[in-house]
């Protein structure tokens, strides 16, 4: 670590560096140098000022644009003058002939500052304060250059030579390809040139370029072969550098190729420590917004070369990490992570440490346990994390380090709440721990409730305001599925409240959300000094007209809002995800509610704001929930069309969902055409996709089930649906599933009905509907209710008039937001209901029923649900025959027999999925 | 078997070759095998006597007790096969002994380009292998001038493009020796092309096998045993010593030391043989033969340097002082900057508890050569014991990615961790040693205790490791005692018992006395009469009569209960709770 602190935050010159201060000659030409002053208006003087500003600003991004970059910009400064401006600025590199020059050139430098005291100016001379940017900039260059070593004024020379000389080449490309006309010679002398350079290099002989003067041969007499040893050396750098760009391009990743160019830069090694953890952290982001799709080789082989340069840099070992974990490699991410570990102590590069309490003696190994305990996490080994996190808790307690524990004890609540975690006595009850053990005799969701209370207090006291806000993010999931008991019970009075309440959901969200207008109080010790300098730079060149815009428009992100905030504000990018988790959060709950209008406008406020900035997995979520909505509310045809799309963005990140939802989509669609064979084998497969150990991918699991539960009742298997439906609510009991609880209840109450046996299935109605009550779950509740009165109608015709009332009270939620199918239902029962009512008499009140039934059938239509629709037509025929409308009668028959059709003969309907 | 005559012919003009070469590792090595091959007793001459008089002496020692392992088929020498290295053309150019002695007063620069127009292969050889070293040498200057913030520069050697061109040119022609063969094999290697460079060296080795350079850089690139049995050579016997050295560095040390044994039969004096005997001793933890051996080293030797820093481990680990003290004295005033006399002198300060200085030495060792495996490791010990607990773990972290199958370092982590009370987090790092060297109670102990420690309190898995431990023969006699507890703390009297008796055996066996026995004896002692076997209990209480001290009383007590229990009085004593 001693390589991080020595020179952390060094200024050394580079060739970009010399460059800018050759601009700023030509900016503010010091009185006794007879430069000529080419600007033609004061607003063009003005213009170069600002972008030599902007350059400064910049200098202290980890890579600096090569010379063809920079002559690229000045020529949208610059506009008439840029010839001048670029034939200056190569003509003062080639003039640099030697060290000495350089010497020369830094003494000229001090005589565009303007001293200090001196009183006297002369009227048309720019003189550049010493304290104003600029001023300082080129203080500070001159200072560095002063402070270099023989050795260092040699190697910055080589490197000057590099910089300028493959500009010089590609300078010529860029000549050639605007004048048409001169191209042809100007490529041959190019290969011609580059040719001669490798021979040369090839006979050990050195060739001054085009502009240069003096060849030198190595038969020269010694002594000056002597003087010419440290120019061989640099000849023979520049022209190896050159070789390998020209090997590097024709590999050259297609949106990277800028980036891979510029890895190779072999000056990357005098950057800062700040510029680089700078560059690391915006790397780290990138990983995981991009998630496995992220090219893993191409980083990879970045860092190692980082990691050549720069050994004593140990976060290369954590971006290493990061890497692997999102390509799912465990082995060589436990390996990066504990390397990191064991390198830097944990005390480098994270911002949750305060630095002030920095005890280096001992390290900070419980982040170590921390980082680890969230690795296994995703990896799927719930005990594994939660036992490494019990030692976090134990380590962080003993270290008195309350921010880890703040931040371990969320992570916990979180494994608990995530994971399928039966009893953790069995875990937890073996190791000892105060936060722990006084839990010891609570149940699961108690526990995840004190720790993530312990862990909201603390966050709160040390002002951890990210940690406050997940806290109250995941405290307001905690609220919308769980049921609040009191912890202690004191006697039969204390339990009162047997619901969940929104209002406290909402209000947690509420407080989550706070974060935005928050977080600039806090103060981040690690800043990323380079990503946001280089973003100064691209604002600065936005109203520089169309040519640069349209130029960087493939960089840029297409929500146009957000981005203008991230710089003028510069959100930083964790803020901005928990804050897009928060409206994810927020259609969720509204999706449990059962409102779909509110859940789908939160997702979309999601996925156009948040879309860009936030992980990959998040996005997939709002994706996911957007195309489900579509399945459900327009039809699969739309829902497939979507799925195609998500599809091509997301499938690569791993543990992808979309699998997951074509799938489910799949077996959806297969039942409802009643293709049993094809809905089975989805189902098969989706059982697959989860993970064989206990307790993780529980939500998959229990999808599955249901799915498989569904399957065996649309083929008119009873019984072993019902067995397959006890079972799932035994599993959801153990694992406190409550909402699925719920929906398995109902599923129990459907099979019942099916089976003809209403009268069982009353109860099992009655319970969901129960559940669905104290959790809010109003859509589920209202088409527990059409199932209850469809039950009741079941046990006969004289309780139709209850079934329609019961019917009646739920039409408001499920024609307001229940789905295509829902619907459908929900009007064929109607009609059930008034034609089996004996007081009901079809002739006089012939459009209540047949209106229903329209309805019913077009929604149908959309969803290709046959035997629902045939059920539709039926009834219509049956209402056409009675009222004597032949016509009518046929054609409604005519349906019904197409539907009946279809549904014996289920299509293949992969033919045109796959 | 190669007669020793021929091998001596062989060596004498292969030295002369690799020294013209300037080759001059490769020709002390031979150098070192020639004289270790035994004279005829016809052309004695006294210092050869001298030189070889002692080392008749250890061989003579173990030659009893070492197996003369017969050669195998495939190790065997095909006397036609073997090539005789060619004397060179005895007039060599001027430019050429100009070249020579450029290059022996370090102007590598200058011998190269001396050489710039010579065609001759050996002219060829010695401007590019100049032209290399040239190169290394810039390189590592570079390394200090450039040393940018976050630690070493890129610095290359920047001669390898130019070198590697003219030499893959020379070879695609057939105008290369085997010794640009093997200079071009060090190039590649350098750039990374390893199986290129493998294949090269291979070349090299089997068309001349008396470059031992060659041989060791073929070993390094032997990473695997796999890669190592892919290689096609040619039968000869410098293909023994390298089998021997590759073995030992994949850690197969049996079979390193057979073949070492068998080589002796010709190498009878060698002291490069001797060292690395001793070597493949240590990692087996002979440690006495192991110091025999180095004495006798030191006595043919005493300005050895090399492997020292092996023996300074050795009387490290046998305290003796002393000795160890007499060794660093002496190795510093040889050559007090080489790695190994760093170590030494840490070592020595280690022993003396002077821990500051002993990290000195060790850093000056480290600064000496970036790559010295050992150092890293020892350094770690010396944080440990200095209870800088971070600095411990950086270092013993450098020491594994140097040499990922270093399994003390890992053994060190470990150790470290389990220091700073995070035992779960170090048990990856003791499974991770475990995993390179299984047959080692100790390290089977320390993962045990680390089940056993109050925060994870895993006694289940504590019994497996001592299990494993019990195994693999355990000398400290640990983990048959902590079986034993553990069984008893858990309730399984059957099974504590049969520890504890086992225990007793052993310590029986080595004639041991101590706080254990009592436990032991009393243990069983009430165990049996509550299990109504009073013939055993008596016994066990009769041997506790034997000591004085709360033990006697005890045994009385229990005798007297037993005594009652066998006269059908009904039992009312105390004592026959378990204890």
């Amino acid at each position: 670590m001693a390589g991080l602190t020595r020179t952390a935050g060094a200024f050394a010159v580079t060739p970009h560096k010399i460059s800018v201060c050759i601009l700023l000659q030509i900016y503010s030409p010091s009185a006794q140098m007879s430069l000529p002053f080419p600007f033609s208006s004061v607003s063009q003087h003005n213009r170069l000022g600002l972008y030599l500003l902007s350059l400064t600003k910049s200098c202290d991004d980890i890579f600096e644009p090569k010379l063809e970059e920079l002559i690229n910009q000045l020529r949208e400064v610059g506009e008439d003058m840029d010839a001048w401006l670029t034939d200056h600025l190569t003509n003062r590199f080639s003039s640099l002939s030697s060290p000495d020059d350089l010497l020369n050139f830094f003494n000229d430098m001090r005589g565009i500052l303007g001293s200090l005291d001196s009183g006297v100016v002369q009227d048309d001379q720019i003189i550049l304060d010493p304290n104003s940017n600029l001023g300082m900039f080129v203080r500070r260059c001159i200072l560095a250059f002063n402070l270099l070593s023989f050795e260092g004024v040699c190697h910055l020379f080589s490197s000057i030579e590099v910089y300028f000389k493959e500009a010089h080449s590609s300078s010529d490309q860029y000549d050639a390809a605007i004048n048409n006309s001169e191209s042809l010679t100007h490529y041959d002398q190019m290969d011609m040139e580059n040719y001669v350079m490798n021979k040369a290099n090839e006979e050990i002989e050195l060739q001054k370029n085009a502009s240069g003067s003096v060849p030198f041969h190595l038969h020269t007499p010694e002594a000056l072969f002597k003087v010419t040893e440290g120019l061989l050396v640099t000849r023979k750098e520049k022209s190896r550098t050159s070789k390998k760009n020209t090997e590097a391009t024709p590999v050259a990743y297609a949106s990277s190729s800028t980036h891979e160019d510029t890895l190779v830069d072999k000056s990357l090694f005098l950057r800062t420590n700040l510029q680089i953890q700078g560059f690391l952290m915006e790397q780290a982001d990138a990983i995981e917004t991009h998630g496995s799709s992220f090219s893993s080789s191409s980083i990879e082989s970045f860092l190692e070369q980082l990691q050549n340069l720069a050994p004593e840099l140990h976060r290369v070992h954590f971006l290493r990490y990061l890497n692997k974990l999102h390509s799912d490699d465990y082995f060589a991410a436990l390996d990066n992570l504990l390397r990191y570990f064991d390198y830097s102590a944990g005390t480098e590069g994270f911002d949750l440490v305060p630095p002030s309490t920095g005890c280096s003696m001992y390290g900070r190994y419980e982040i170590a346990l921390l980082c680890l305990g969230m690795m296994h996490f995703r990896f799927g080994h719930p005990n594994l994390a939660l036992e490494v996190l019990t030692e976090a808790v134990r380590v962080s307690q003993q270290l008195s380090n309350d921010t880890c524990l703040a931040y371990t004890l969320a992570a916990m609540s979180n494994l608990l709440s995530e994971m399928g975690i039966a009893s953790t006595t069995s875990v937890l009850g073996s190791s000892y721990t105060p936060v722990t053990s006084t839990a010891s005799s609570l149940s699961v969701q108690q526990r995840v409730y004190i720790l993530l209370k312990e862990s909201l207090r603390r966050a709160d006291s040390l002002k951890l305001r990210r940690l406050v806000a997940s806290n109250h993010l995941a405290m307001a999931k905690f609220e919308l599925m769980h049921v609040q008991r009191p912890l202690l019970s004191f006697g039969p009075k204390a339990s009162t409240r047997r619901k969940t309440c929104p209002v406290s959901v909402c209000k947690e969200i509420r407080l989550g959300a706070h974060l935005i207008s928050d977080f600039s109080s806090e103060s981040s010790t690690m800043t990323v000094d380079g990503s946001l300098s280089s973003a100064w730079l691209k604002d600065l060149q936005k109203p520089w007209g169309p040519p640069v815009l349209s130029q960087n428009s493939g960089s840029r992100k297409s929500s146009t809002f957000f981005h203008f905030c991230d710089h003028l504000v510069s959100v930083p990018g964790s803020v901005s995800q928990l804050i897009g988790a928060s409206y994810l959060l927020r259609a969720t709950s509204w999706e449990l509610y059962g409102s779909a209008p509110m859940a789908r406008m939160n997702t979309l406020v999601y996925a156009t704001l948040f879309g860009d900035s936030s992980s990959s997995s998040d996005a997939e979520l709002a994706y996911l929930k957007l195309i489900q909505h579509l399945a459900l509310y327009n039809g699969y045809k739309d829902a497939f069309a979507a799925l195609k799309i998500a599809e091509e963005k997301f499938l690569t990140i791993s543990k992808s969902k979309i699998l997951l939802l074509k799938l489910q989509l799949l077996h959806e669609h297969a039942l409802h055409r009643g293709n049993l064979k094809l809905a089975q084998r989805m189902c098969n497969e989706l059982g697959g996709l989860a993970s064989t150990t206990m307790g993780v991918d529980m939500e998959l699991k229990v999808e599955a089930r249901l799915r498989e539960a569904r399957t065996l009742l649309a083929a008119k298997q009873y019984s072993q649906a019902a067995n397959v439906a006890h079972s799932l609510f035994c599993t959801c009991h153990k694992f406190n599933l409550q909402i699925e609880k719920a929906s398995v209840l109902l599923l129990l109450a459907e099979i019942h009905k099916k089976s003809g046996n209403a009268v069982l299935g009353l109860p099992y109605a009655l319970a969901s509907i129960s559940f669905c009550q104290s959790f809010n779950l109003d859509l589920l509740k209202a088409s527990s209710t059409l199932t209850l009165a469809e039950l009741w109608l079941g046990l006969g015709s004289n309780h139709a008039k209850r079934a329609l009332d019961l019917l009646h009270g739920a039409f408001p939620m499920i024609l307001g937001h229940g789905g295509l199918e829902l619907r459908a239902r929900a009007y064929i029962f109607e009609a059930n209901c008034y034609l089996s009512d004996p007081s009901f008499s079809v002739s006089t009140d012939s459009d209540t029923v047949l209106d229903s039934l329209r309805q019913a059938s077009d929604e149908l239509q959309a969803l290709e649900y046959h035997e629902l629709a045939a059920e539709a037509s039926y009834l219509m025929a049956m209402v056409y025959d009675k009222l004597g409308q032949l016509e009518e009668r046929e054609e409604a028959a005519a349906l019904f027999k197409k539907h009946i059709i279809a549904l014996e003969n289920p299509q293949d309907v992969e033919a045109n999925m796959a | 078997m190669v007669s020793k005559e021929s091998c001596r012919n062989e060596i004498r003009a292969a030295i002369r070759q690799l020294s013209d070469r300037c080759l001059y590792s490769a020709a002390k090595w031979a150098g070192e095998q020639l004289v270790g091959i035994e004279q005829d007793p016809s052309n004695f001459t006294p210092s050869n006597t001298r030189f070889q008089r002692g080392s008749s002496s250890i061989r003579r020692r173990f030659s009893t007790n070492e197996s003369i392992s017969t050669p195998q088929p495939s190790v065997g020498f095909s006397q036609a096969a073997t090539p005789f290295p060619e004397e060179d053309e005895v007039i060599d150019g001027d430019l050429y002994l100009l070249a020579k002695s450029y290059f022996d007063c370090r102007e590598y620069r200058r011998a190269s380009h001396v050489l710039r127009d010579q065609m001759s292969k050996k002219s060829v050889f010695l401007r590019c292998y100049a032209l290399y070293l040239a190169g290394e040498k810039r390189k590592e200057e570079e390394m200090i001038e450039l040393e940018g913030p976050l630690g070493k520069s890129d610095a290359v050697n920047r001669e390898l493009v130019s070198l590697e061109r003219e030499l893959s040119a020379l070879k695609r022609t057939g105008a290369i020796d085997s010794f640009g063969l093997y200079l071009y094999g060090v190039v590649l290697k350098e750039k990374g092309n390893e199986s290129l460079a493998r294949a090269s060296l291979v070349e090299s080795v089997n068309s001349y096998p008396w470059n031992w350079s060659a041989w060791s850089e073929l070993q390094s690139l032997c990473t695997s045993i796999e890669i190592l049995n892919s290689l096609n050579l040619s039968n000869h016997w410098m293909k023994d010593f390298f089998l021997a050295n590759a073995y030992q560095e994949l850690r197969m040390h049996s079979e390193s030391l057979a073949k070492y044994d068998y080589l002796q039969g010709i190498f009878s004096f060698s002291n490069y043989i001797q060292a690395q005997t001793a070597k493949a001793q240590y990692s087996l933890r002979e440690f006495d033969q192991v110091e025999i051996m180095f004495e006798e080293l030191l006595r043919n030797d005493p300005y050895r340097v090399e492997d020292m820093d092996l023996y300074s481990n050795v009387l490290y680990a046998k305290e003796a002082c002393a000795a160890l003290s007499y060794l660093a004295h002496k190795v510093f005033l040889t050559d007090k900057y080489r790695p190994e006399s760093c170590c030494i002198i840490g070592n020595y300060y280690s022993l003396k508890g002077q821990h500051e200085k002993a990290v000195m030495y060790f850093r000056r060792a480290l600064k000496l050569n970036k790559k010295y495996l050992s150092a890293w490791t020892l350094m770690g010990h010396e944080y440990v014991e200095m209870k800088n607990t971070p600095a411990a773990i950086d270092a013993y972290r450098r020491a594994v990615d140097i040499n990922p199958c270093d399994y003390r370092a890992w053994y060190g982590l470990g150790q470290a961790y389990e220091m700073m009370g995070m035992p779960f987090y170090a048990l990856h790092y003791f499974r991770k040693s475990i995993f390179f060297l299984p047959n080692d109670s100790r390290l089977w102990i320390a993962m045990a205790k680390c089940y056993q420690t109050e925060q994870l309190y895993m006694l289940e898995e504590a019994i497996k490791c001592y299990k494993r431990a019990v195994n693999c023969t355990d000398t400290e006699g640990i983990a048959l005692n902590q079986l034993a507890k553990l069984h008893q703390k858990l309730g399984r009297n059957e099974e504590a018992a049969f520890y504890f008796e086992k225990d007793l055996e052993r310590m029986d066996a080595e004639g041991l006395e101590g706080p254990n026995m009592f436990e032991a004896l009393v243990f069983l002692a009430t165990h049996f009469k509550t299990h109504k076997k009073f013939e055993e209990a008596e016994v066990y209480c009769t041997r506790l009569l034997d000591y004085s001290g709360p033990e006697k009383e005890k045994a009385k007590s229990l005798l007297r209960g037993i005594r009652m229990a066998q006269t059908g009085f009904p039992s009312m004593d105390v004592e026959h709770f378990p204890l």
